[in-house]
């Protein structure tokens, strides 16, 4: 009891080097809190900006479809699985895809293209489908005899809108497919390459040239919230039940991009070592100064017959009600910037324009780890880097400590 | 009065050991104090007078010889078993700094009493009446900061008094003091020892004070020079 208010009153009567051991604190969790916020909320609007675009977060696919695709390799019961999904609380949005790959003319003009089957209504809430057309207009209709086209494949073919393009394929049933269409769009998916060989045909129109009524390739779906993707991938495997297709999350169909994401956040944690050291270092400064300049209270109080335990606790109680404080006003303050940032975000050097979304800001999260992580490093940092100096207070020999001269 | 013997230090040495350099602070001191003495210990700076006290406090260790204190040999323990003597049979004085800066004087005077759980309404009563003896009534939530250095050492004292040890030892109590508060202090403290039979053992630099002493241990180069009753 005596020995918390004298720790308390100290960290009143030292003012300044209170005041410094508290900045470096202070600094610290805002700094940690800010890099946890910022670092969460950049990597999940990475991950938005990637799978949005035309991946989803989670994908179903016959078994082995994601090893070796195949065009024989289909969802069967695909009506039936959509319907399904409509009931996943947490599912946001959803889109049955075909593929293929075919032949692709307009006039004298030929070239390879990847042939994409869309139920384009669908497609426009899983991956703003709409908003990658930048020339012409979307499809007319579910069963429309239209093609949008990759920017770079008009390019290649020399295409127009309203120009008629000849698609030479092969059908599920061995036969050759082959179909013309009318151009009625242009689109532009942020990714060059791709948009060279890319056409979408609607999805009952593909169906139909592949000879593949009924059935799709891929379903992929959106989440509403990215942190809850395992366990809505976990709720779609347990609906769908099914021995021949499988859901996945994006970890697993898009590992490399994955992985690259776990190195950032690898990154991160280097960081917030670095700051622990800083914390410590500045902690450390000023405690150990505070205990040098207090050898005589500590003489006099083991003079006076106070454990040495009980000295320790005291620098650390002292340390300790410093850090409880800065806590609070760090979490405060990181509360502030990761909401500020959440809204408004940090401007990026560029804008990047992906899958038809502009990204322009690059915002902060405020999640609980963004507290629960600093509070951690403040106490631990301090709290270890606290003890030597405890401890060497805890080991003063009163009877030197004392002596006037 | 009983005229039991509360310290005997039989031969006691003192040799501090600094980078190899020997330096023989105490060199084999025997004396005897009796309970309710005022005794004063003089010399010059070096002779070896807070070293002395030290020991016998229990502060320092000897390097030679044996203290006893009420018939225990202090020079023998060690850790909790001397803090715990430390604190329940002598109180100390400094020259200086014998108050914890945040502690107000009650809370100082108090301390001793907590370590010793001594329940709370007696600790009050015990400092109010301590102050009392003092001179000091009504200063109980005065900071050390706002007191004058006599009024300090005026609660140093009381605070080495009130948990009613065996022994106050006081080191040069009077050093930083002007020779009227410094006088003054002594007055005081011959009275709290005439009153309550309290044994004192000070040691000092100043004439004035020595001669208020009614035992008077002259040290020189670590040996008792003169030791004289008066
Ligand atoms: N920790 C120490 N290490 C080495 N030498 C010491 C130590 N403490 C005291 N001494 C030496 O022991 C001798 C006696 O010192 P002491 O402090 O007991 O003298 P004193 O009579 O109290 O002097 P003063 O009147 O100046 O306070 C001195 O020569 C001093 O330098
Ligand atoms: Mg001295």
């Amino acid at each position: 009891m005596i020995i918390l208010k004298i720790a308390f009153r100290n960290i009143f009567r030292q003012k300044r080097r209170s005041i410094l051991t508290a900045l470096s604190m202070f600094g610290g969790f805002f700094l940690s809190a800010f890099f946890i916020g910022f670092s969460d909320g950049s990597y999940n609007t990475i991950i938005s900006m990637f799978t949005s675009n035309n991946l989803g977060h989670i994908q179903i696919h016959e078994n082995t479809y994601l090893d070796k695709p195949s065009l024989y390799k289909t969802i069967n019961n695909y009506e039936e699985v959509l319907q399904k999904l409509a009931e996943i609380k947490g599912v946001k949005s959803y889109s049955p895809r075909i593929f293929s790959a075919g032949i692709v003319s307009v006039g004298d003009k030929s070239s390879g293209a990847r042939i994409f089957g869309v139920d384009q209504s669908k497609e426009i809430k899983t991956t703003n489908f709409d908003k990658k057309i930048i020339k012409g207009k979307v499809f007319s209709g579910e069963e429309a005899y239209e093609v949008i086209i990759g920017e770079g494949l008009s390019k290649i073919l020399k295409a127009e809108i309203g120009e008629e393009l000849v698609v030479i394929s092969q059908g599920a049933d061995g036969s050759i497919a082959n179909d013309a269409y009318k151009i009625t769009g242009i689109s532009k998916s942020g990714n060059e390459i791709e948009d060279r060989v890319t056409m979408y045909l609607p999805l009952k129109v593909a169906q139909e040239l592949l000879v593949l009524e009924g059935r799709v390739h891929e379903i992929a779906i959106t989440v509403g919230n990215l942190n809850s993707v395992n366990k809505i991938n976990e709720l779609v495997s347990k609906k769908i039940n099914s021995e021949e297709i499988e859901a996945v999350p994006w970890q697993v169909f898009a590992k490399s991009f994955y992985d690259a994401m776990q190195a950032d956040v690898a990154g991160m944690w280097v960081m917030l070592v670095i700051i622990m050291f800083v914390v410590a270092i500045g902690v450390l400064n000023t405690v150990l100064m505070s205990v040098l300049e207090r050898r005589r209270e500590y003489g006099l109080l083991k003079a006076m017959g106070t454990k040495p335990k009980d000295i320790i606790k005291l620098i650390l109680t002292e340390i300790n009600i410093l850090a409880f404080i800065c806590i609070i006003l760090g979490s405060v303050a990181g509360f502030g910037i990761n909401l500020l940032l959440s809204k408004h975000g940090i401007a990026m050097p560029e804008p990047i324009t992906y899958g038809g979304m502009k990204f322009q800001y690059m915002t902060s999260e405020v999640n609980l780890r963004s507290f629960l992580i600093p509070a951690v490093i403040v106490f631990v940092s301090a709290t270890i880097v606290g003890f030597f100096p405890a401890l060497k207070a805890a080991k003063t020999d009163p009877a030197k400590a004392m002596r006037t001269h | 009065m009983d005229q039991k013997t509360i310290i005997s230090t039989e031969n006691l040495v003192k040799t501090y050991k600094d980078n190899g350099m020997e330096a023989k602070a105490v060199r084999g001191i025997s004396l005897e104090i009796t309970s309710g003495e005022f005794t004063a210990v003089v010399g010059p700076s070096g002779s070896g007078k807070t070293t002395f006290l030290n020991l016998i406090s229990g502060l320092d260790t000897p390097t030679k010889g044996t203290v006893m204190i009420n018939n225990k040999l202090i020079s023998e323990m060690k850790g909790k078993e001397l803090s715990d003597f430390r604190r329940d049979n002598i109180g100390f004085v400094f020259q200086s700094y014998n108050l914890i800066p945040v502690l107000t004087v009650e809370e100082n005077i108090e301390y001793i009493m907590l370590l010793q759980n001594v329940p709370k309404s007696e600790r009050h009563e015990r400092v109010i009446k301590i102050l009392e003896e003092v001179g000091l009534s009504g200063l109980e939530t005065r900071r050390p900061t706002q007191l004058s250095g006599g009024q300090q050492q005026r609660v140093a004292i009381a605070r080495a008094m009130v948990s009613n040890p065996t022994l106050i030892l006081a080191d040069e109590p009077t050093a930083n003091l002007d020779s009227e508060m410094g006088s003054e202090l002594l007055k005081m403290m011959k009275v709290l020892n005439e009153t309550t039979g309290m044994t004192f053992l000070f040691s000092t630099h100043d004439e004035m004070i020595m001669d208020r002493a009614r035992r008077l241990i002259t040290l020189k180069d670590g040996l008792v020079k003169t030791d004289e009753i008066r």
